[in-house]
């Protein structure tokens, strides 16, 4: 099959897992919460894997940008009165534009000192939330959050107060923004990318602007998860500013690495698994943590490049007559 | 012939170690010209200089007429100022043909719609883009193994890739720092017919090199540098002759 006719049956195929779900859950609301979730980490770690697992840019600050987008969407919606598809491109551009600042510090620092200074924004991200009360309301958070409100199209109107409705609405603009990411990646962009992670000097010596390049890496990562952001506090009708602790980063780099950093498919099984998993595991009460902590352990012991990596070793070995697969895309 | 590229004065001085003092050289439009000297006189600090990765301490740089005066490397390129690099520089976790398509970067011609969602023009690009691709990777001998990984790679391939890679970009003028080191006769003799065939299309070549036989071969001018400092220039077959140039390299004593 040719690689558009592949890519158009991954879409067909996402498409009905997305319709199904709602149906599967059979209108459990902790279901559909978790699903919810499942299509925000989605969002989030395939913004986290453009940054880190494409342009090489260690980044531990994710969380600040997914907190940005939600405080900017909410204080538009409920104090300035904005209309809420409005504001959520606000909080997505003020994402991203925040985003550009971290930018910024990649033009100077790599690997470890990247990964510090990342950090560090994230916690005064963190503090300006909790303090900022005038603002953010801080520690004590903005409550009675409306859902996104209906659209109406033609005769039908669709609903966000149902969480089936929200899913659809949250998971189609994952979808849509996966879609359109793995195109970019595959195209002369993903290889521009790709050659700062690998090299950034030679890079240069190809005409690469590796700051400009780096500057476009944060701003989109930073205004994807913003626009995840956007999202999170209709669902849950509160806001606080410990749903965007730097934990939350750390979170989103293991969704990412256990998955398979740097392919555009890893990120969102890891997502779905680190969402899922610790649900799952709540029958055995605090042993919990326990098991979820030694499974990410031997994950990334036994299979360091991800699942998808893991997954391709075994497929190579399994049809060791058909071509070479792929190398990552 | 006009000058396609003149650099007057160029200094470099890192800390208190002078590593290139005053150079001037003229590289006319079409010439091979090779850069000579022995370990540490200078030869790659002053191919650093030329294509930006640092900035000369004094001195000036023109190309084509053109002051490059705090022009950043990417600039340079853009310009069409190719180079490899002494110790390879590759994208060594990508593929053979993903090396090779990152070399073309300033040359790709997509409306920005296109790029999140790829039409006409982008699946053109991508078309032509794959084809100068493979036949790059040929020119260089490594036409079966594109999708290999090119860390994977035996040493003088990569050589080559990074040849073929810097070809995408298209360039005026092209410069190798020591093509030929670590390489076998047979890969040396491979080397000399491409850099051949590149000055029978007419490109200006720069080539720093330690391997005699070659630099006799293809250059049409040498320039030799030892400590830093101007030596001599001149055709091939007068270096050979030149007592300062033989002192630099064999020792004083050699002349005595």
């Amino acid at each position: 099959m040719s690689e558009r006719g592949r890519r158009w049956l991954g879409i067909a195929a996402a498409v009905a897992v997305i319709a199904l779900l709602p149906v599967i859950a059979q209108g459990s609301a902790y279901w559909h919460g978790i699903m919810i979730i499942c299509a925000l980490n989605v969002l989030l770690a395939i913004s986290l894997n453009l940054v880190i697992g494409y342009t090489g840019q260690l980044n531990l600050g994710q969380s600040a940008f997914y907190g940005i987008g939600a405080y900017v969407t909410t204080v538009l919606v409920q104090t300035l009165k904005w209309n809420f598809w409005l504001a959520m491109a606000a909080g997505a551009l003020a994402a991203g534009l925040v985003g550009i600042v971290l930018a910024v510090f990649a033009f100077r620092l790599r690997g470890h000192y990247l990964a510090i200074a990342s950090l560090a924004f994230a916690v005064i991200t963190y503090q300006i939330l909790i303090n900022w009360v005038s603002v953010t309301k801080g520690p004590l958070g903005i409550y009675g959050i409306a859902p996104p409100p209906p659209i109406a199209l033609g005769p039908v109107t669709i609903a966000f107060t149902s969480p089936a409705n929200l899913f659809y609405l949250v998971a189609g603009i994952g979808l849509v923004v996966y879609v359109a990411l793995g195109n970019l990646i595959s195209s002369p962009i993903g290889e521009t990318l790709r050659a700062i992670r690998e090299d950034e000097v030679s890079a240069a010596a190809l005409g690469v602007n590796g700051k400009l390049w780096k500057v476009f890496a944060f701003a989109l990562g930073s205004a994807i998860s913003g626009l995840a952001g956007a999202f999170y506090p209709g669902f849950v009708g509160t806001l606080v500013p410990d749903a965007f602790f730097i934990i939350e980063s750390f979170t989103l780099l293991a969704m990412v690495i256990v998955g398979g950093m740097g392919t555009m498919i890893g990120p969102v099984i890891g997502a779905v698994l680190l969402t899922v998993l610790p649900e799952l595991l709540r029958g055995i009460g605090d042993l919990r943590l326990l098991v979820y902590g030694l499974a990410l352990t031997l994950v990334v012991l036994f299979m360091p490049g991800g699942i998808v990596q893991a997954a391709r070793a075994i497929w190579a070995r399994v049809r060791p007559a058909r071509a070479a697969p792929g190398t990552a895309s | 012939m006009t000058a396609l590229l003149r650099c007057a004065g160029l200094h470099k001085s890192f800390g208190g170690v002078r590593a290139v003092q005053d150079i001037s050289l003229e590289v006319a439009a079409g010439a091979v010209q090779a850069v000579i000297g022995p370990n540490g006189a200078g030869k790659s600090t002053l191919l650093n200089l030329l294509s930006g990765v640092y900035p000369p301490s004094a001195g000036r740089i023109e190309f084509e007429g053109r002051d490059l005066a705090g022009l950043p490397a990417h600039r340079r390129a853009r310009l069409g100022i190719a180079r490899t690099f002494q110790k390879i520089r590759l994208f060594k976790q990508l593929t053979l043909l993903e090396n090779v398509l990152a070399g073309f970067h300033i040359h790709h011609r997509i409306p920005w719609w296109q790029y999140p969602f790829p039409a006409g023009s982008a699946r053109a690009d991508r078309a032509r883009c794959h084809d100068e691709a493979h036949r790059l990777l040929a020119f260089v001998g490594l036409a079966d193994r594109t999708d290999t990984r090119a860390g994977s790679l035996a040493y003088g391939q990569q050589r080559m890739l990074e040849i073929a890679r810097a070809l995408a970009t298209a360039p005026k003028l092209f410069m190798l720092d020591e093509p030929a080191a670590g390489l076998n006769s047979a890969e040396v003799e491979f080397l000399l017919g491409r850099l051949n065939e590149l000055r029978g299309r007419g490109l200006t070549l720069v080539v720093v090199e330690h391997n005699m036989d070659l630099v006799m071969s293809v250059a049409d001018r040498v320039f030799v540098m030892d400590h830093g400092e101007f030596l001599f220039e001149g055709p091939p077959a007068e270096v050979q002759r030149h007592p300062g140039v033989i002192a630099a390299y064999l020792g004083a004593e050699a002349l005595a």
